[in-house]
């Protein structure tokens, strides 16, 4: 009954023109990276929003959102080795190919990849899930990283910056965010940490993950030869081949390789090749994926 | 399984179909066995008929017509293949998977379920047509070894049967062994 | 206001990880605040220029509400016209949510002007369309946009966006309903995939054609062939082509009359 009243008692063209604060925002030099976001005028809105967009349980659904797809990273003794594919897909689109699902945080480090093979100071985080919803986020965590460089004069902790993330994601839990994180880091309070941070709130140390679609093909190949003395190249060797596994199996995963090593002094990027040539040498130099044959 | 209950831990989900071709089988629980035994009197009564062994190639469309003949009937058998055998006269190894829609695929390795998601990637990679049954044992231990680690159901251990051009014969495995999550 | 903070609906979480299908068959749902007004655009980089392109159409359904109806904008103009402005947005989808957006974006970049009292650059205007576009996560805008202009070198920057935001710097995109038929023509053309260098090699050594930054004319024929393509396989194109060419001297403005049936 109240609800009836506050629909009736309401000036019909009320929102027509821009309120102050809306004009406020308008006008504001800083853009609001902020939690004010617009809502549906309906009762059940996670209901709405998967009516609308959620092509999982509705495939006809007319708002297709982009989704990321294989990503890993895991602890060794020279660091964390983060790694991606690059591949985007909206229902069996292919939206992009040359998606960077690795996304730095911090201000230091967000700069665009360099050409130079120097280390970049600063957090990795990775996207799987609604590719909008870790951009936006992962953004907003690097301002949130940032300000706190400059309130305490020191870089923050691993632990810290993903605390702030799953608090987020918590605090927007049912709402029908989707993402699956991981924030790689080396600092001198924590060494080389490893967080996994999703939407449903959940919040874990480790030494490996694999998120997304692809990530239980990932798994078999990481888990078969991972160990925490592996040497630096052993350990990009087995990332890159663990997504090259999964690229190979899993239709929602392909395109790039993105690879990275995360060291005490920062970030160094490993390269961002095509799958295709890779997948070929390894096939005809080592005799894997046997199952590929010109056989009929 | 019935409901949440194990009612037996180790369960043979196989069959012997002639002198050297296995079937393994999952799914419906009913269906299965009485697929697979009915399978296997049929092919016993090639065997006795004719007085010679039906080649792998031979059961495994035989399986899949079979089948594709049940899909269409009134009560299809849910039941998911995975058959091995040794051709009597090349001694070539052939290996087929068939699901329970009737599809078959003569593969290298494969997997059905769960297992799929986890070993595949593992075959792609360390599998190759020339390893001995030794390196292949230790391919397989490296699969449930995953399995153990990242299935969040427990599933009992496994049971291994080998195929040679000999016969069949069953492997003792180390089920108890623990594995954990890096 | 709502507060936004709170947990309303646990029980209808979606789950990210290894979550259960929802068995339940999908609501009907009495709100739908969205329509497709059909239409596709395309937008293509040089080295110093950027090309927006989209049809005119405007279809509801099967009908074709109206043959004139533009879907490239200047965005940040000195006024009405669009004079002065330096960068373009191309939407597609709703149009209805796609004016919404164009204004808005329009009035930041005149705000940022006004207040920093320099043009926005197409770096920071792309970041800003995307928190827009993020800011109705929950209720997002029905539209596939993209975003042209010079960057600071003065090469040509081209952006898309999904509809809650999320993007990429790109060569080129082809965004509404035939950009699944004309996507792949552009992977094609434009950054030369599945093309080799004829000689350079026997099977895997064959060598991929290197992708390199077209020229003006060059790129223009080739939006004009996708969308004469794209008319003759797809009902909701068609009618006239709004083509807008960014470079150093300004924006020019073409039109090109397409097949109208």
């Amino acid at each position: 009954m109240d609800k009836l009243v506050a629909q009736y008692s309401r000036p019909p063209h009320q929102n027509e023109l821009y309120n102050e604060q809306e004009q406020e925002d308008l006008s504001a030099s800083v853009p609001p990276l902020s939690l004010k976001f617009s809502l549906p005028p309906v009762d059940n809105r996670s209901a709405f929003l998967r009516a609308m967009t959620d092509d999982h349980s509705n495939p006809s659904c007319p708002i297709k959102l982009a989704h990321g797809t294989t990503t890993l990273a895991f602890r060794f003794q020279g660091g964390i080795i983060v790694c991606t594919d690059s591949r985007a897909t909206a229902g069996n689109w292919i939206a992009s190919q040359t998606v960077k699902k690795v996304i730095p945080v911090s201000r230091l480090s967000r700069g665009e990849d360099k050409p130079s093979n120097d280390p970049t100071p600063g957090l990795l985080g990775t996207m799987a899930g609604g590719a909008a919803d870790c951009q936006y986020w992962l953004r907003y965590l690097s301002q949130q990283c940032t300000l706190h460089e400059i309130r305490h004069k020191r870089r923050i902790t691993v632990a810290a910056a993903s605390k702030i993330l799953a608090n987020l994601t918590y605090a927007y839990k049912g709402y029908g965010l989707s993402m699956g994180t991981m924030l790689a880091g080396v600092t001198p309070q924590e060494g080389p940490a490893l967080y996994y941070i999703d939407s449903d709130g959940t919040r874990l140390p480790g030494n490996l993950f694999c998120v997304g679609s692809g990530q239980t093909f990932a798994y078999g190949v990481l888990d078969a030869e991972y160990r925490y003395d592996l040497t630096e190249q052993e350990a990009l060797n087995l990332g890159r081949r663990s997504i090259l596994a999964a690229m190979h199996r899993d239709a929602y995963s392909g395109g790039f390789i993105n690879l990275y090593h995360v060291k005490e002094e920062g970030w160094v990027h490993h390269g961002f090749d095509d799958m295709n040539p890779i997948f070929w040498k390894t096939k005809l130099d080592k005799g894997e994926f046997s199952n590929v044959t010109s056989e009929l | 399984m019935r409901g949440p209950t194990v009612l037996k831990a180790e369960d043979d989900k196989t069959r012997q179909l002639n002198k050297n071709t296995l079937m393994a089988f999952s799914g419906e629980s009913g269906d299965t066995v009485q697929f697979a035994e009915y399978i296997q009197a049929n092919a016993a009564l090639y065997s006795m008929r004719n007085d010679t062994e039906l080649s792998p190639s031979a059961v495994a469309n035989f399986v899949r017509g079979e089948l594709a003949r049940s899909l269409r009937s009134r009560s299809p058998y849910t039941v998911n293949l995975l058959l091995g055998g040794i051709d009597p006269v090349t001694e070539a190894p052939h290996l087929y998977w068939i699901d329970y829609l009737a599809s078959l695929a003569p593969l290298p390795y494969a997997a059905h379920g769960y297992a799929q998601y986890y070993c595949l990637s593992i075959l792609d990679k360390h599998h190759n047509p020339n390893i001995n049954l030794d390196e292949g044992l230790k391919l397989l231990t490296l699969c449930t070894d995953e399995l153990k680690r990242r299935l969040p159901i427990d599933y009992k251990g496994v049971l291994v049967k080998v195929v040679t051009k000999d016969g069949v014969r069953e492997i003792d495995v180390d089920n108890d062994k623990v594995v954990k999550c890096a | 206001m709502t507060s936004f903070m709170g947990h309303q609906s646990r029980g209808e979480t979606i789950g990210y990880s290894f979550s259960e299908p929802t068995a339940a068959p999908v609501k009907q749902h009495s709100f739908y605040p969205y329509t497709d007004n059909g239409g596709s655009t395309l937008g293509i980089t040089g080295s110093d220029f950027a090309i927006l392109a989209g049809d005119t159409r405007s279809t509801s359904g099967y009908n074709i509400n109206s043959r004139m109806v533009p879907k490239v904008f200047r965005i940040g103009g000195d006024d009405e016209t669009g004079e002065g402005a330096q960068i373009l947005l191309s939407v597609v989808g709703f149009a209805a949510d796609g004016n919404a957006l164009k204004e808005r974006l329009d009035t930041m970049v005149r705000m940022y002007k006004y207040q920093h009292g320099k043009s926005m650059s197409v770096g920071a205007c792309a970041q800003r369309l995307s928190t827009i576009l993020y800011e109705k996560r929950f209720f997002p805008y029905y539209v596939h946009a993209i975003l042209a202009g010079l960057d600071e070198e003065g090469k040509g920057a081209l952006y898309s966006y999904d509809p809650v935001g999320s993007y990429e710097r790109e060569q080129c995109r082809a965004a509404g309903a035939a950009s699944s038929l004309i996507m792949p023509f552009l992977d094609n053309q434009v950054n030369f995939k599945n093309q080799y260098i004829p000689g350079s090699g026997e099977g895997h050594a064959l060598e991929p054609k290197k992708a390199e930054p077209l020229p003006k004319n060059t790129v223009k024929q080739l939006v004009r062939d996708a969308f004469t393509s794209a008319v003759e396989r797809h009902i909701e194109v068609g009618d006239g082509l709004q083509m807008m060419i960014i470079t150093r001297e300004g924006i020019e403005e073409v039109y090109h009359p397409l097949k109208k049936d």
